[in-house]
């Protein structure tokens, strides 16, 4: 599952600290669902897509192996 | 009761009441080795301080001791106790195994362990959901209530 996460928060010019903040949980969270490692819960993921203004389809697109599959 | 104790000193607490009873437990059977109950409260000591500076840290470690942390350090935290019950399980079987083979004494603690992970799982999968499973939306109530043989 790939994120736009890393862009929008650059965009905005926002450390991992402070989007971490900003959503209530750890840097070492953030830095786990920007690199795709972590997926983050339904309400995590609504949470992270208002954050940015956007909505949750916009903001985590599946790989293109899952989306062919 | 645990939410009047702040989040960074929970786990520290908890630490130093088993320490404590512990090395009271030492003492209470008393005899030549009461003082290993001295070790015991030195050793808690320094664990309890080592745990609320750990809690203070930035890392997935300290939000752990300090008691804040978010869902996956919590995902991970639940994923390594269900290995360490897991591990606990096959180990208590194999000791049940090893001891009923030599005729052994011992057996009985192992067979309690596996007895407590059993229906520990047991009384999980009771208790998170697997009852609530009910029945399926498109179910047709009078379907269910006419007998199949009346038209």
């Amino acid at each position: 599952m790939r994120n736009r996460i890393r862009e929008q928060r650059t965009q905005r010019g926002l450390s991992q600290a402070e989007l971490a903040a900003a959503l209530g949980v750890s840097r070492q969270t953030v830095i786990s669902i920007e690199s795709g490692r972590y997926l983050p819960s339904l309400p995590l993921a609504f949470t992270i897509a208002r954050f940015f203004d956007l909505t949750v389809d916009k903001m985590f697109d599946p790989d293109d192996e899952e989306a062919g599959a | 009761m645990m939410t009047f104790i702040p989040p960074r000193v929970r786990k520290p607490a908890i630490y130093a009441l088993a320490g404590a009873l512990f090395a009271a437990a030492w003492l209470v059977r008393g005899g030549n080795l009461w003082w290993v109950s001295i070790f015991a409260l030195v050793g808690t000591t320094v664990g309890v301080v080592r745990m609320y500076m750990l809690g203070g840290e930035d890392t997935d470690e300290g939000a752990r001791a300090g008691s804040r942390s978010d869902e996956r350090q919590q995902l991970i935290s639940l994923r390594s106790r269900a290995l360490a019950c897991n591990l606990t399980a096959i180990a208590s079987f194999i000791g049940l195994t090893a001891a009923i083979a030599v005729n052994a004494i011992w057996w009985w603690p192992f067979l309690v362990t596996l007895l407590i992970t059993g229906y520990g799982y047991l009384f999980g999968l009771g208790n998170y959901g697997v009852a609530e499973e009910g029945t399926p939306d498109n179910a047709d109530p009078e379907r269910q209530t006419r007998s199949p043989i009346s038209s």
